[in-house]
């Protein structure tokens, strides 16, 4: 049957082609922006009632096929779309709207909708605004300020990211705090590599080793938009996967007409962005602190002048960045095809550290006929990290920056002799300066991500539109990762007498979703939407890491040693959904939805048990009724949005496991140690369901003078109820690390700003600004058992720890003070809030720059707790500091600080030339400059910084990170 | 009417992949559960649980010897990751201990993991397939390392008790005062000697335990904790009597021997946590000086101190030697050995007022060491005195010294030197926090 009806729509198709063909003819005209009327690049051409298009080139001009009573709709990001019969369309002009209110935007897995319609606040990123000011090396990053509702930390400045991102407050303790990234259909993976340097430098888990996670793959420049789901009541389609938010990435595609070929080339610098800073001493501070026998050598290296700098010996390096992108694009209207191809190469501000990547896209599109559409998105990427050694300590002598920090005197000699032989470091564990020099950490990935979408539509007619689509693919990633400390290191001299830790990860993630979408309209102006579908997933990993130690001299390779190990960490996960959604829209004025998703997983106790995950949203746009007659307020919509999120446990925290544990060759079994094989002595929970997100979220939007001004206030509360969690706090005389628990509620309250204006708008300036403002509250609403310190997010309560305590914010800091855990800070700032500009001069130059206010939100300073102890912290000869020793006063509670900042994150100064040169279309030049102004009192390195990687609470934990850098560039592009 | 049927089609597919689409249970691919040892183990499953527990019986030696070797003042650990050891452990600025302390907290999580394991053979016997001399070896094995690991605890928390349940992580036993904790860990080790007297053994012990492998053996080793279980509880007549089942053997030659503690380089081996590379600075323990000042002239127990050729000063502490008490990472630590069942033997003969059995029994020590027999008072006061210093300098960082001092009262200013103004001296580890929920 199904062929049947195929055929006969192609012979339908067929059959009328010719005479559609000689009704047609080519319409010209002109594009230009309505208030400056310089010719506008880009727009999309559209006959209306078609799929016939066109863009228009650097004048603004275009020619399409149409007949002559034909409607030509023109749309551009940042203008009101409008429709010009196409006789009239000689010269069109179109006005700006900074509201966006004509944008399309995925809400459902398989339909789309209006930006003025939308019951949510989704914040959508265009390439402009991602990448057109300035690059970065990760999509994550490029991301901050951007939006509201986004709070992003480092977890260190090492090139290639290691970038922990939260919409919204916090989602969850067990891992999943990181929103889903969907590119293009594909569910891909983010996850964090472990390279097994943590079992050198004894750090607590993999989570501490710094190493960046793998969303940094994804080229910025390939990205068309990315849309921005902050919450459940927008996410609730996406179930079990979306409880952080889901970020849904669309790149770059090929449009009709002339071939556009691209190269742009970036070179740029990295340099610290603020050090720490160190003691300066005299004989006096020297024999106080380190005794008086230290005095002489001290004195004899300072007459010698060999006072060095370790700290600026470390980072005081100025980091090469090259990046270089080619690009063609085009496509006829059948076919159409986008491919780039980019090259960028990173030097840190350390030596030896460093990032690549090498990118490669082919997004294919084809159209059947008018009925049947498919398109397909390759991508490959190889990617290099050269790491350092950096990250938390616990067994000595790997990390630089803890050793430097504890400590490193300035007044050592620490370069090699003229035989290469490295002193041993006379106070740390480790000589840092052989550490930076001989110990290798490095990861290669090697990616390739393949999407796949196909859409047909059976029936087309005026009143009732059927559909089907199809879309899934694959996110494949083997990943290398080497460790290697030589034997003649200071800690592994006698010990373990060298350290090679080589991994392999394989990872394939499949997803695929299937619908059937409905479009019924009434004769009331009444439209109908419906979809009905289906979901699956199948994520598999395997994660092998071996290590070899006691190395024969100078070797590297694993083969090379006397004593081995292994691990081996698999992963396998499957999910299935149904997807009911249903939205009906009166006319544009009030918009109502509703939907359902039933999820199972294989991460549930009961892995064939639905979990049901409804949402419901209604829009009024009060301005589009009759009775609205305020002229200048062009948009007025009241809006609320409800909806459910899930999310399961990570894998194995339905396990209880055990370990092995051998004694001189005799092989046992036991409890696991600590960090063994990344698993933990966990009491597993064999009935888990998925943890459950409930959000409300309400808001206003307002557009003014015909899109010059819009302004979206929302607000929100999200109860996250029977959080899973790794209870910690367990006793340990159990023998277990934690328990795996279920019955944690917390609630985010928070509230946000959008404003957009255009406040000047003429031929000679045409100014775009947004200020955003936002906040969040995470509480800890009910504890099943008692308070406790999060698995992994802090040390022992000595040092501070992130805390949850019934009553207090989720993102507490505590320490134990006398005997009892007390808080002494909040992690979470008191609100956020960034200024973005686009300032076009004189036709010809382009500024942009962006602020980024964040006030408040302590950081726990441990890399001062280090240096205090090791007595090397810049301020330690201030009289109020002596009177009041910080950790002898105060425990760690002497180490909070204020983590406001204000920033400017992102500025950029183009011009392009105003000579028409024969071989190019286009020349553009450029400087512009990431994070390179910071004011803060924060003492130390970076105030947006944790020490534990992307996962869990990720927060205001600061142990001696990789500085962050800034970054100063020189942009050339061309379009031929 | 195509498109309808078109319609059914699709939607009796949708219905297909429905029913179609049941997802497998997941059977953890990464290791073992415990399942796999709880119900009904075989033979060798409880050959691997026993085997690995004398391997957990090894862990978290360094936080025990790095606590109680500070708070004794035998040395200072000057750690290359945390810098609060020359603070919170010796009392710097007066600052008391929370519980919260890593050193106490590992030790305390590696003695209850050991403890479990124990937990898991004890209840896995009674639904297990193998011979019932076979069950009394492992009872007998996992009840002695039980109370081997408990004494530790109690030790560290001194009267604020031990917890000696844990069979249900969900509703643990309530901790048990000092006394009654000794009570319960004494009939733990008798249960376990009673059970050995008849008993087979099926599993492997490392060469750790070479001469302590057998029923027989091992039993010797048993009441020999049983002996070092009784001192601490002042029932010192009792701990003479448990000397005589034990490998207590009266001869100078023989003071190292007993059963050990072995590392080994590997992937799920241990390092000696207690080896320090020679001369590293960083990571070091730095021998207290008074071990090096009040050392007796010609006393060979100074070969444990290495002298650095950096003196260390940091933190306002010093010192000028080094441990040397391991010759590499590998080398085994003892459990329990001849020489402290001598000085066990000693001290029990000075409370029960046998002077002469104690003063020989001392005399034994000093002349292994190069040292002449005893010449001070033959009464208590000075064989007591004389039992200390043999035993601070015999079991010089092996966990002994802060309840040696404690039992005498000798922890505290009086008795042991100050090195910074304003430090304390700690008397015992409260118990951590989260314990009791």
């Amino acid at each position: 049957m199904k062929h049947v009806l195929f055929k006969k729509a192609v012979l339908a198709v067929f059959a009328f082609l010719p005479i559609w063909v000689f009704a047609q003819q080519t319409i010209t005209g002109k594009v230009t922006d309505a208030s400056s009327g310089e010719p506008l690049f880009g727009v999309t051409v559209l006959v209306k009632g078609t799929t016939t298009g066109a863009l228009t080139d650097f004048d603004g001009n275009f020619s399409v096929e149409a007949s002559a009573d034909a409607t030509l709709v023109f749309s551009y990001i940042g203008y009101s779309t409008i429709e010009v019969l196409a006789s009239d369309a000689s010269t069109v002009q179109m006005k700006a709207d900074v509201t966006n209110l004509d944008e399309v935007v995925v809400t459902g897995l398989a339909t789309s909708i209006k930006r003025s319609n939308l019951a949510n606040n989704i914040s959508t990123i265009s390439s402009e605004s991602l990448t057109g000011t300035t690059t970065g090396s990760t999509l994550d990053g490029a991301l901050y300020g951007k939006l509201t509702g986004v709070n992003i930390n480092s977890a260190g400045g090492a090139p290639g990211g290691q970038t922990a991102m939260r919409l919204r407050g916090i989602s969850s303790l067990s891992g999943n705090n990181q929103p889903l990234f969907i590119v293009d259909g594909v569910y891909i993976s983010n996850v964090q590599l472990t390279n097994g340097s943590s079992v050198a430098s004894g750090a607590n888990a993999g989570r501490e080793e710094g190493g960046s996670n793998r969303v940094s793959d994804i080229n910025p420049e390939d990205i068309e938009s990315i849309e921005v789901l902050k919450g459940a009541s927008a996410a609730a389609i996406y179930g079990t996967r979306a409880n952080a938010g889901v970020v849904i990435i669309t790149t770059k595609r090929g449009k009709a007409g002339k071939t556009v070929v691209k190269f742009d080339q970036d070179v740029g610098f990295n340099t610290i962005q603020n050090y720490a800073g160190r003691r300066q001493f005299t004989s006096t501070t020297v024999a106080s602190t380190f005794g008086a026998a230290e005095v002489p050598i001290f004195e004899a290296a300072r007459d010698a002048g060999r006072i060095f700098n370790y700290e600026e010996e470390l980072y005081g390096e100025t980091g090469l960045i090259t990046e270089s992108r080619f690009s063609i694009s085009g496509g006829n209207e059948k076919t159409k095809f986008y491919f780039n191809a980019s090259k960028r190469d990173e030097d840190g501000i350390m030596k030896r550290t460093g990032y690549g990547r090498n990118s490669l896209r082919l997004n294919l599109d084809h159209r059947f006929n008018d009925k049947l559409k498919v398109g397909f998105s390759s991508n490959y990427v190889n990617s290099t990290a050269e790491r350092g050694p950096v990250g938390n300590e616990n067994n000595g002598g790997f990390s630089v920056g803890y050793n430097l920090a504890l400590v490193t005197a300035d007044w050592e000699d620490l370069f090699p002799d003229e035989n290469g032989v490295y002193p041993d470091g006379r106070f740390a564990a480790t000589n840092i300066i052989l550490n930076r020099d001989l110990i290798d950490n490095e990861e290669e990935i090697n990616r390739y991500i393949q999407g796949a979408n196909f859409e047909y539509k059976a029936i087309t007619n005026e009143n009732f539109r059927l559909k089907f689509t199809a879309n899934g693919g694959l996110d494949y990633f083997q990943a290398k990762t080497f460790v290697y400390i030589p034997e003649f290191q200071q800690t592994q001299r006698a010990n373990q007498n060298g350290f090679v830790s080589a991994g392999n990860t394989n990872s394939l993630q499949l997803n695929y979703n299937a619908f059937a979408v409905l479009d019924f309209t009434t004769n009331n102006k009444i439209s109908i939407n419906g979809q009905f579908g289906i979901s699956y997933l199948n994520f598999e990993s395997d994660a092998i890491i071996n290590q070899t130690t006691e190395l024969f001299p100078q070797q590297t390779n694993l083969a090379q040693g006397n004593s081995f190990a292994v691990f081996q960490r698999l992963t396998e996960e499957e999910e299935f959904g149904i997807i009911a959604q249903s939205t009906a829209n009166w006319d544009d004025k009030i918009i109502a939805t509703a939907g359902v998703r039933f999820d199972k997983s294989n991460l549930n106790g009961d892995p064939n048990k639905f979990f049901a995950f409804p949402r419901a949203s209604l829009a009024i746009n009060v301005a589009n009724f009759d009775f609205w007659n305020v002229e200048d307020v062009n948009l007025l919509k009241l809006r609320v949005a409800y909806g459910e999120t899930g999310s399961s446990a990570r894998f194995g925290s339905l396990f209880t496991p055990l370990g092995p544990t051998s004694i001189g060759g005799v092989p046992g079994l036991g409890l696991p140690t600590v960090g063994q094989n990344n698993q933990s002595a966990q009491l597993g929970d064999a009935n888990l369901e998925p943890e459950i997100s409930q959000e409300i979220e309400y808001g206003i939007d307002f557009s003014f003078l015909n899109g010059k001004i819009g302004l979206e206030l929302t607000g929100y509360k999200r109860d996250v109820k029977n959080l899973i969690y790794p209870f910690s706090s367990i006793p340990l005389s159990s023998g277990f690390a934690n328990e795996i628990r279920n019955d944690f509620d917390l609630s985010n309250t928070g509230f946000e700003i959008a404003l957009n204006a255009n406040p000047i708008s003429n031929s000679n300036i045409n100014w775009n600004t947004t200020l955003n403002w936002w906040k969040n509250e995470a509480e800890v609403e009910s504890l099943g058992v008692g308070e406790f310190q999060p698995s992994g997010e802090g040390f022992s309560l000595t040092f501070g720890s992130s805390f949850i305590r019934e009553g207090e914010t989720a993102t507490s800091l505590a320490a134990n003070i006398g005997g009892v855990p007390t808080i002494i800070g909040d992690a979470a700032p008191d609100f956020e809030m960034s200024w973005f500009n686009q300032i076009s001069l004189f036709k010809d130059f382009d500024l942009t720059f962006l602020w980024h206010w964040k006030k408040g939100g302590d950081v726990l300073n441990l890399t001062k707790l280090l240096s205090d102890f090791g007595g090397v912290t810049p301020d330690l000869d201030d009289p109020d500091v002596i009177a009041n020793p910080r950790f002898g006063t105060f425990g760690a509670a002497g180490y909070i600080e204020d983590g406001t900042y204000v920033r400017l994150r992102e500025v950029g100064l183009f011009y392009t030339l105003p000579t028409e040169l024969d071989w190019f279309e286009r020349v553009r030049v450029g400087v512009s400059g990431k994070n390179l102004i910071t004011i803060t009192d924060y003492s130390s390195y970076d105030p947006e910084t944790s020490a534990f990687g992307p996962s869990g609470l990720s927060q205001g934990i600061e142990v001696s990170p990789f500085p962050s850098a800034k970054q100063v560039y020189f942009h050339i592009g061309f379009t031929f | 009417m195509k498109n309808i049927k078109f319609i059914k089609i699709v939607g009796l597919a949708f219905v297909l992949i429905l029913s179609a689409c049941s997802l497998d249970e997941v059977a953890d691919p990464n290791q073992p559960n415990i399942s796999s040892v709880t119900d009904n183990p075989t033979e060798q499953t409880l050959n691997f649980l026993t085997q690995g527990l004398e391997s957990k019986a090894r862990s978290g030696l360094g936080g025990f010897i790095t606590a109680t070797g500070s708070i004794a003042r035998e040395l200072y650990s000057f750690n290359a990751s945390d810098p609060t050891t020359t603070a919170t452990l010796i009392g710097k600025d007066g600052v008391t201990l929370t519980g919260s302390e890593p050193q106490l907290t590992g030790t305390l999580f590696a003695r209850y993991q050991a403890v479990k394991s124990a937990d898991f053979i004890l209840d896995g016997l009674e639904g297990s397939p193998v011979s019932d001399t076979k069950k009394n070896g492992y009872r007998g094995v996992a009840l002695t390392y039980r109370a081997l690991m408990l004494l530790d605890v109690l030790n560290l928390l001194g009267d604020n008790g031990v917890r000696i349940d844990i069979s249900d992580p969900n509703n643990l036993g309530p901790f048990v005062s000092k006394s009654d904790g000794f009570t319960a860990l004494r009939s733990m080790l008798d249960d376990g000697f009673t059970a050995l007297q008849n008993a087979e053994f099926s599993f492997e012990f490392s060469t750790g335990f070479d001469g302590f492998d057998t029923p027989e053996t091992f039993a010797q080793f048993n009441r020999a904790v049983a002996a070092r279980v009784a001192i601490h509880q002042e029932d010192y007549a009792a701990a003479l009597t448990l000397l005589d089942d034990s490998f207590l053997s009266l001869d100078g030659n023989d003071l190292g021997i007993g059963p050990k503690r072995v590392y080994a380089q590997g992937g799920t081996e241990l390092l000696n946590p207690i080896f320090k590379t020679p001369q590293q600075s960083g990571d070091q323990f730095v021998v207290h000086n008074r071990f090096i000042n009040d050392i007796q002239a010609g006393d060979t127990r100074i070969n444990k101190f290495r002298l650095r050729d950096d003196p260390v000063a940091r933190d306002g502490l010093n010192g000028t030697h080094e441990i040397d008490l391991y010759e590499s990472a590998t080398s085994p630590i003892d459990h329990i050995r001849n020489e402290e069942l001598i000085l066990i033997y000693a001290e029990a003969n000075i409370q029960e007022g046998n002077l002469m059995d104690a003063e020989s029994a001392l005399n034994i020590i000093r002349n292994a060491y190069g040292l002449g027999d005893y010449a001070g008072a033959v009464d208590e006061t000075g064989l007591t005195d004389e039992m200390l210093y043999n035993r601070s300098y015999s079991l010089w960082a092996e966990g002994h010294a802060m309840f040696d001092l404690r039992r005498y009262g000798r922890l505290n200013a009086t008795f042991l030197p100050i090195d910074r103004a304003g430090d304390i001296v700690h008397t015992q580890f409260p118990i951590p926090p989260f314990e009791v929920q």
